[in-house]
């Protein structure tokens, strides 16, 4: 049981960095609160939090209500991990199950974070085939799908490099989606399913893990942070919708 | 399909002088490359290739395939491959290092660009009618050769646009009756997968996943079935020829 306000900081501190981390890996609000009240419980502490974009915000108090400590943490925008988020998900459960201490939860914490990440070249392959198969999915022919293998990995890499170089995310967004779909457009020259190519060619850009988390999260009553992922999911949309604009007066209205 | 050879034989009537002239640059530049490969040949080499791609724009589609239908989407791409190497110029990222580990295969891949006209000649077709060492295929492998002859420092981005180039000429192979481009898509799925090896080789460690020989596996896996699917079109298309 927690009996100092040293011991009660330092659990916050470790239950505020795990739900920011879960929060920028890209879990929604409900699943975050419900995993962080559950260490809490594991811990002897109470938690209540409120959740916005950018910041957590938490209180903690022991049972009595003797001591009672408020946390402020900033959510970095992480890549989206499922791995990750399913083993912070199992921590909080071995937390509970185990009664693992603080220090033993902090160790199983760093081993889960610092876990390989996917290398960027399997990531840029794998979009890439993803995105061709949409191609045929939607009746493109196999030229259409070479094209628009090839066109995917060439947006998809620009949007890599972009992003290392910490080029504003909706700039990023546009250029790439221009990119695709200017390289898919190459189509148009073949008698061939170019306009399914140059359609399906920025379906790699769709924001769908913030815009399904936007809707959980407003279904489930965070409505606050439901509309700024759906805003922010929009914004991401649009940002796609120009890039396209882009290559289809540049191609179809023969601007070039 | 006519309106693409006709195309074909006005670049070539009105620019062979232009082009013999182009072949000699490359030559020379490559020789040096390989000889003296100082960082004012290193920055000359660069500085053609930017040339080249900006000509193939220009004065390739541009101005004599105008008659084509949507010349300007390729005029556009080969545009931005001359100022992708004229950034490059700029920054220095590629460093024209030569590896000495694919010798022998980036010897098959300069002499391919002087395959494509005895192909041509071998179809029955006259000049000027026939494919060229000047010419977007041709200079797409001749770009592969280089940066696979040179591959310690690559850049990326060239080699995708390549690599898409690549996905066109077979394309043409089929739509245009241009069998001479089966000889870039050949050359393409080879060198991508010794591209990539060499970045498994060189980037992969134990902070990422899968580990280098599953990656290795997948690449494999991956170039197999893209030859597969390459070689299916292509015999696909010789078979309709023939019939």
């Amino acid at each position: 049981m927690i009996e100092s306000e040293d011991e009660l900081k330092r659990v916050g501190r470790f239950i505020a960095e795990y739900a920011a981390r879960l929060l920028g890996a890209g879990v929604h609000t409900s699943r975050v609160v419900r995993n962080s009240k559950r260490i809490g419980r594991s811990q002897g502490v109470d938690v209540r939090m409120t959740t916005l974009q950018k910041t957590v915000v938490m209180t903690l108090c022991t049972p009595s209500g003797s001591i009672v400590r408020t946390e402020v943490i900033d959510i970095a925008a992480l890549p989206i991990g499922f791995e990750l988020n399913s083993d912070l998900s199992a921590l909080s459960w071995e937390a509970c199950d185990e009664h693992l201490s603080l220090e033993e939860l902090r160790r199983r914490y760093e081993r889960i974070i610092s876990k390989p990440r996917i290398d960027p070249m399997f990531v840029l392959v794998v979009v890439g085939l993803a995105n061709a198969s949409f191609c045929k999915l939607f009746g493109g022919d196999w030229t259409a799908v070479g094209v628009v293998f090839t066109a995917t990995l060439i947006g998809f890499y620009t949007r890599q490099r972009l992003q290392l170089r910490g080029v504003n995310h909706y700039i990023v967004f546009v250029v790439s989606a221009f990119v695709a779909s200017i390289c898919a457009s190459s189509a148009l020259m073949f008698d061939t399913t170019a306009e399914i190519a140059i359609a399906t060619s920025v379906l790699y850009l769709i924001p769908g893990v913030p815009l399904i988390n936007g809707v959980i999260d407003i279904v489930e009553g965070h409505v606050l942070i439901g509309c700024t992922r759906l805003i922010h999911s929009l914004l991401l949309v649009f940002c796609i919708a120009a890039g396209l604009s882009a290559t289809l007066l540049l191609v179809k209205n023969s601007l070039l | 399909m006519e309106i693409f050879w006709h195309t074909i034989a006005r670049y070539n009537a009105a620019t062979w002088p232009v082009q013999i002239v182009l072949v000699a640059a490359a030559v020379a530049l490559t020789v040096l490359l390989y000889r003296r490969p100082t960082s004012t040949v290193r920055k000359l080499t660069k500085l053609y290739l930017a040339l080249l791609n900006a000509w193939i724009a220009v004065a390739y589609y541009s101005v004599y395939c105008a008659q084509r239908d949507y010349h300007y989407i390729p005029a556009f791409f080969w545009g931005a491959m001359a100022a992708v190497w004229v950034y490059d110029l700029c920054t220095g990222y590629t460093t024209f290092e030569r590896t000495y580990r694919h010798d022998r295969f980036t010897a098959v891949l300069y002499l391919l660009p002087f395959l494509y006209p005895v192909f041509s000649l071998l179809r029955g077709l006259e000049f000027p009618g026939i494919t060229t060492p000047v010419m977007p295929c041709c200079v797409a492998v001749y770009t592969v050769a280089l940066l696979l002859a040179f591959s310690r420092r690559v850049n990326l981005f060239v080699i995708l646009i390549l690599c898409h180039w690549a996905i066109l000429g077979l394309s043409k192979v089929y739509f245009f009756r241009m069998p001479e481009d089966s000889l870039l898509t050949c050359s393409i799925v080879p060198a991508l997968y010794l591209f990539f090896k060499e970045y498994i080789d060189t980037h992969l460690d134990a902070t990422t996943k899968p580990d280098a020989r599953t990656m290795h596996r997948l690449l494999v896996l991956l170039c197999v079935v893209v030859g597969v699917f390459f070689a299916v079109a292509i015999v696909h298309e010789f078979a309709e020829g023939i019939l």
